[in-house]
C-alpha cells in the first residue's frame, strides 16, 4: 500500500518538479529582463526630471558627506541660501552610518541666478562626550553659467578633539 | 599609479562590493575616498541597501560622464549591486568582463563561487555548473567545502550519482560539510540500488553523537532515510533499528513511527505494528505519515481479526479523508482566487528589493499550514522574489506615470509664459542700443587721445574752472587795460598773474584727471564688454530655448508611452509570476488531495472486503 502510493507521488513530484523549474527560468528570464528595462528606464526618466526641474544653466547641488565621525554623531542638517531656508534634513541611524562609510548625501536641489550668493549650513547632533552640538558653517560663493556642486564636509579635527565644519565647491 | 596597486585596490573594491553577498551587509570596511559626489551618492543608498535608487543614480551618472575619477569602481558597483537587486544574469556579464584579465585568482574564484550559488538556487544549473568549473585555485576551506557540496548537488539533481559520488568520496572529517557529503553519499547510493553500501554510510552518520541541533536533524534523516531504504529492499528487521533512533518529536518522527509500525507488519508482527501506529493517530492530520496510519490501524486490526473495529476506523478514516478533502478545495479555490500571493507581501515595505529578501513570516490563515514548507523551497521562495520585486517595479512605474503628466503639464505652462513674455523682452532688447553706446565709447577713446597728444589741459577743466578761464582771458582783451596809466598796467599784471596761477592748477592736475577718465572710460568698456557677452548669451538662450522646450517635450512624449508598454508587460509578468507561484501551491495542495482520494479508494475497498468477509462469514454460521 505505502509503496505504491509512494512511488506513484515520486514519480509525480519529479515530473511536477522539472516542468516547473523550466517555468520558473523562463519566468525569471523575462523577470530579468523588465528589470534592466525599468531601470534604464528609471535612468532616462531620473536625467529627464533633473533637466526639467533644475536646468543646468541655474542648477545648484548641495552635499553632505562626513569623514571618520568620531567626535560628531550627525543628527540634522539646516541650510540657507541667501538668509532664506532651504532645507532641513533629518538623518536616520542608516543614514547616517552610510555616511560615515563613504557615501554622499545630495540634501538639496536650487535653481539660483548667475552671481554671489551666501550658503549657510547648521548641523545638528551629538558632539564630543555625547553632548548636543550645534554648528553653523558659511561661504559665499558665485554661481557661474554651469551647474556647481557644493560639498558640505564635516570631518573630525584630530588636534582638538572637535569636529570641523567645511564648505567645498566642486568644479 | 603603479599596475600592482591598481590590482590590489580593485580586489578590495570587489570585496566591499560584495560584501552584502559574500559576508552580509553589516560588514564595516574603510571609508572610499570619494572623489566624484553623484558617485558618493550611489555609495550612500549602497551603503543602506537601497539598491534599486543606487542603481538609477549609478546609471545616471555614467550617462552624464559625471563618474570620471570611479570608472573602474563604478563598473564593479554596478555588478555588485545588479547581483544584490537579483539581476544575476547582468551582474554576471559585467564579472566576466572585469574578472577576465587583472584581478587575483582568490578573488575570481570566489566570484564565480557566488555566482554558481546564486545560480544553483535560482534553478540554472547549467549556469551553476560553468560558473564552478572556472574556478581555478584552491578556494578558502569553508567556501571550497561549500563549492564541493554544491557540485555534487547539481550532479545529484542531474541524476549523476556516481560522479557525485566519485566527488564527494574522499570527503573526510567530523565537521558538518562532512556529515552532509557523507549523506548525500547515502541517499545517491540509494537512488542508484546499491543499498548495502548506502547502509553503511547512512548507519555510521545515524549512531553519531550530533553536537547541535543541525546535525540531531541530519542524523535522524539519515536513520529515516536508511530505514526506509531497507524496508523498501525487503530488509525490514534491520530496518527497524535506524527508524528507533530517529527521536520521537522531531520533523521526521511521524514518518518514522509510520515506518516502524511498517517494519513489525512485514514480519507479521501485527500487534506491535499498533503500538506506533496509534501514536500517530493523535497527531497532526496534514502529515501524509499521520493519514497513512488511519488506513494502517484497520488493516493491523483486520490482520488480527478484529473485524468490527477495523470497520470503524475505516469509516473513521473516510470521514476524516472527507472533510481534509473539503478544506483542500476551500484553500485551493482562495489561492486561485488570486488575493493569497499579495497578502504574502502586503505588510511588507517594498523597500528591499532583490536578492537577500526573505518571507520571514507566512500570512495567517489555512493555507499557511498546507504551505509551509513550500517555503523551504528554492523555487518557491525565488518566485515570490519575483513577485515581490515585479510588484515594486509596477508601484515604481505607476509613480513616475502620474509624474510624467504632471511634467508634460509644467513643460506646456513654461512653454506658454516664455512665449507671453519674449515679446516683452525683445522690446527691450531693441531699445537698448548697445553698439551707439561702443561707437560712443570709441569716440570718447579717440577725443582722449587727442588731448593726451596735444596736452590739452584745458580741454580737461571744469565747468567753474572754464567759465573763470573765459572771464580771464575776456578781461585781457578790455581795451581799457592797453591805455598808458600805472592802473591799467597794475591790472594786467593782476590779470596775467590769476590766469598763469589758474593755468599752472589746470597743467598740475591734468595727468591725475586724465587718469581718472581713462580709468572709468575702462570700466564702462569692460561693462560694455559684458553687456554685450550677457546680451549674446541671451540671444543664444532665446535660440536655444525653443529647441531646449523641444527637446523635452519630445522626450516626454516617448517616455510616456514607454512606461505605459513597460507596465503593462510588467503586469502581464506579475499575473504569469503569480499563476506559476499558484501553480505550485495548488500543485501541492492537489498532490495532497490525490493522496486523500487514493487513500479514501483503500479505504473504501478494504472496508468492502470487510463487509464480504463478514457477510460470507454470517452465511455461513446461518
Amino acid at each position: 500500500m505505502d509503496a505504491d502510493v509512494a512511488q506513484v507521488e515520486a514519480r509525480d513530484m519529479e515530473a511536477r518538479e522539472a516542468e516547473s523549474r523550466e517555468q520558473f527560468r523562463s519566468l525569471d528570464q523575462d523577470v530579468q529582463s523588465l528589470k534592466k528595462e525599468v531601470l534604464d528606464l528609471n535612468r532616462d526618466l531620473f536625467l529627464l526630471e533633473e533637466e526639467l526641474l533644475f536646468p543646468a544653466n541655474s542648477q545648484v547641488a548641495f552635499f553632505i558627506s562626513m569623514d571618520v565621525g568620531e567626535y560628531f554623531e550627525l543628527d540634522s542638517v539646516t541650510i540657507k541660501i541667501d538668509g532664506k531656508e532651504v532645507a532641513n534634513y533629518l538623518y536616520t541611524e542608516r543614514e547616517a552610518d552610510a555616511l560615515i562609510r563613504g557615501g554622499v548625501h545630495r540634501v538639496h536641489m536650487a535653481n539660483l541666478k548667475t552671481g554671489d550668493h551666501e550658503l549657510i549650513a547648521i548641523f545638528t547632533g551629538k558632539g564630543p562626550h555625547v553632548r548636543d552640538y550645534r554648528r553653523g558653517a558659511t561661504m559665499n560663493f558665485d554661481k557661474g553659467i554651469g551647474a556647481k556642486f557644493l560639498e558640505l564636509e564635516i570631518s573630525d579635527r584630530v588636534k582638538k578633539q572637535q569636529p570641523e565644519f567645511i564648505i567645498k565647491e566642486w568644479e | 599609479m603603479p599596475p600592482g596597486r591598481s590590482i590590489r585596490s580593485r580586489l578590495c573594491l570587489l570585496l566591499v562590493f560584495l560584501t552584502p553577498v559574500v559576508l552580509g551587509a553589516t560588514d564595516r570596511s574603510e571609508p572610499i575616498v570619494v572623489q566624484d559626489p553623484q558617485y558618493g551618492e550611489v555609495l550612500f543608498y549602497f551603503y543602506q541597501e537601497d539598491y534599486f535608487p543606487a542603481l538609477v543614480r549609478l546609471l545616471a551618472a555614467k550617462e552624464q560622464e559625471r563618474l570620471t575619477h570611479h570608472a573602474d569602481e563604478a563598473e564593479l558597483l554596478l555588478g555588485g549591486m545588479y547581483l544584490s537587486y537579483g539581476h544575476h544574469l547582468e551582474a554576471a556579464e559585467i564579472f566576466e568582463r572585469l574578472l577576465a584579465d587583472n584581478v587575483d585568482a582568490d578573488i575570481r574564484d570566489r566570484t564565480w563561487f557566488f555566482l554558481a550559488k546564486i545560480w544553483y538556487q535560482r534553478g540554472y544549473l547549467d549556469k551553476a555548473q560553468e560558473a564552478l568549473s572556472y574556478i581555478q585555485g584552491d578556494l578558502p576551506e569553508h567556501i571550497q567545502r561549500e563549492a564541493l557540496m554544491l557540485d555534487a548537488q547539481i550532479l545529484l539533481d542531474a541524476g549523476e550519482y556516481d560522479v557525485a559520488i566519485a566527488k564527494l568520496q574522499n570527503w573526510n572529517g567530523r565537521t558538518e560539510w562532512a556529515s552532509y557529503a557523507k549523506f548525500n553519499i547515502g541517499v545517491a547510493l540509494v537512488r542508484s540500488g546499491r543499498v548495502d553500501a548506502a547502509a553503511k554510510l547512512l548507519n555510521d552518520l545515524g549512531e553519531m553523537d550530533p553536537f547541535n541541533e543541525e546535525l540531531t536533524s541530519l542524523r535522524d534523516k539519515a536513520n529515516l532515510a536508511l530505514g526506509y531504504a531497507l524496508l523498501q529492499d525487503g530488509q525490514p528487521y534491520a530496518a527497524k533499528s535506524p527508524l528507533q533512533r530517529v527521536r520521537l518529536e522531531g520533523p521526521f518522527s511521524n514518518k518514522a513511527l509510520l515506518g516502524v509500525g511498517w517494519a513489525d507488519a512485514e514480519m507479521d508482527n501485527y500487534d506491535r505494528a499498533l503500538v506506533p501506529w496509534m501514536e500517530l493517530r493523535g497527531r497532526d492530520l496534514l502529515d501524509s505519515a499521520v493519514q497513512e496510519s488511519m488506513l494502517a490501524i484497520p488493516y493491523a486490526m483486520a490482520k488480527l481479526d478484529s473485524i468490527s473495529q477495523a470497520a470503524d476506523h475505516y469509516l473513521n478514516a473516510i470521514e476524516a479523508f472527507y472533510e481534509e478533502s473539503n478544506r483542500l478545495d476551500r484553500t485551493i479555490d482562495h489561492i486561485e482566487s488570486g488575493e493569497f500571493f499579495d497578502e504574502f507581501i502586503a505588510n511588507d515595505p517594498l523597500d528591499s528589493t532583490g536578492w537577500y529578501w526573505r518571507l520571514e513570516e507566512l500570512p495567517e490563515g489555512p493555507e499557511a499550514r498546507y504551505l509551509f514548507h513550500l517555503l523551504a523551497t528554492h523555487e518557491f521562495q525565488e518566485g515570490l522574489k519575483n513577485y515581490r520585486d515585479l510588484s515594486y517595479l509596477y508601484r515604481n512605474l505607476d509613480t513616475w506615470q502620474q509624474n510624467i503628466d504632471v511634467y508634460a503639464n509644467m513643460l506646456e505652462t513654461r512653454l506658454e509664459a516664455y512665449a507671453e513674455r519674449l515679446p516683452r523682452v525683445e522690446e527691450s532688447l531693441a531699445s537698448a542700443d548697445i553698439d551707439g553706446m561702443v561707437t560712443r565709447k570709441l569716440e570718447f577713446d579717440s577725443t582722449m587721445n587727442n588731448i593726451e597728444e596735444s596736452h590739452d589741459w584745458l580741454a580737461l577743466a571744469t565747468k567753474s574752472e572754464f567759465d573763470t578761464w573765459g572771464e580771464i582771458t575776456g578781461l585781457e582783451s578790455t581795451p581799457a587795460l592797453h591805455a598808458d596809466i600805472p592802473e591799467a598796467a597794475e591790472v594786467s599784471d593782476k590779470i596775467s598773474l590769476l590766469k598763469g596761477v589758474l593755468q599752472w592748477q589746470l597743467e598740475r592736475d591734468f595727468k591725475d584727471r586724465l587718469w581718472r577718465i581713462r580709468r572709468d572710460l575702462r570700466l564702462t568698456g569692460e561693462a560694455l564688454v559684458d553687456t554685450q557677452r550677457s546680451r549674446r548669451q541671451i540671444d543664444e538662450t532665446m535660440r536655444q530655448e525653443p529647441l531646449r522646450f523641444e527637446n523635452l517635450s519630445a522626450r516626454v512624449q516617448d517616455l510616456s508611452p514607454r512606461i505605459e508598454g513597460i507596465k503593462m508587460r510588467v503586469e502581464d509578468a506579475l499575473s504569469r509570476q503569480r499563476g506559476f507561484l499558484q501553480s505550485i501551491a495548488t500543485g501541492e495542495l492537489q498532490a495532497q488531495k490525490d493522496r486523500l482520494d487514493i487513500y479514501t479508494i483503500q479505504a473504501r475497498f478494504a472496508l468492502a472486503a470487510i463487509y464480504d468477509i463478514a457477510a460470507t462469514a454470517g452465511e455461513a454460521s446461518e
